[in-house]
């Protein structure tokens, strides 16, 4: 199989994860959430390509609306929380008191 | 892999390491966009036409659009300024970063397609949407609703969380 497309896919998955601990703005680390979700959605179609399965492409679908579910909720959450407290920077959010 | 792959891959990688090393909040929401769009027409090359267009759609459209109104809303472009509380944090972050990557590899070395490109190819018929749709409305018709539901529960969460008043917004 081409496995060029996977390590793309991995290399975005750990970029993801880098800017999720080392972003400090909750929007920012929302956006390499949607990174890492994405990358997962790339190895998916990689794999729906080398097995020939379509199944995998459906489930990518499935992924891509649920991506947008948790987009919808979390900016709300992120617009909630400034709100109340006038920051987006998640060292600022660090104590459980409201 | 041909070199429009290579070229592709290359764009990908370094339009993420944009989205996440970018100081402003809306460059690097672009940076991401870009990726998005890279992702949708890879995605094209793959032999999954119609997720290539909900990719562009849903994600480079959409989802993006409501990241840049939020920044926007917010006033959150220049989010990141001020002294950093962590200083130790971003090596760790990228270390973190490079083992998943070693570890996703291997995970992904020991992987054996059992068909052939060529084969494999024609199966998927170019994953347009005469492909899929059978496949979405039968097989994973169950797995549809539920993320329908889903949705819905999640746009009712939005609004609830935001209602000025009780609970969200003071």
């Amino acid at each position: 199989m081409n496995p060029f497309y996977l390590l793309v896919s991995a290399a975005l998955f750990a970029l993801g994860a880098y800017g999720v601990l080392a972003r400090r703005s909750a929007i920012l680390v929302f956006m390499s959430v949607e990174l890492m979700l994405n990358a997962a959605n790339l190895a998916l179609v990689a794999f729906a390509r080398a097995w020939g399965s379509l199944e995998a492409q459906a489930v990518a679908l499935l992924l891509i609306a649920l991506a947008a579910a948790e987009v919808a909720v979390g900016l709300a959450l992120v617009v909630a929380i400034y709100r109340t407290r006038e920051t987006t920077l998640v060292d600022d959010l660090s104590e459980l008191k409201g | 892999m041909s070199l429009l792959d290579l070229f592709l891959g290359a764009l990908l990688l370094l339009t993420g390491f944009l989205a996440v090393r970018l100081k402003n909040a809306v460059h690097a929401a672009l940076a991401l966009a870009a990726n998005f769009i890279l992702v949708g027409v890879v995605y094209m090359l793959l032999e999954a036409r119609f997720l290539g267009w909900i990719q562009i759609i849903v994600y480079a459209g959409a989802i993006m659009v409501l990241f840049v109104f939020v920044i926007m809303l917010l006033y959150a472009a220049q989010a990141e300024v001020g002294a950093d509380p962590l200083p130790g944090l971003k090596p760790l972050a990228a270390a973190v970063g490079v083992v998943g990557f070693l570890a996703l590899t291997y995970a992904f070395a020991g992987a054996k397609a059992p068909l052939a490109a060529k084969a494999a190819s024609a199966a998927l018929a170019g994953g347009t949407a005469e492909a899929l749709g059978p496949l979405i409305w039968q097989t994973w018709l169950y797995a549809v609703l539920l993320v329908a539901a889903l949705l819905l529960v999640a746009t009712v969460a939005a609004v609830t969380i935001l209602r000025p008043g009780e609970g969200g917004g003071r």
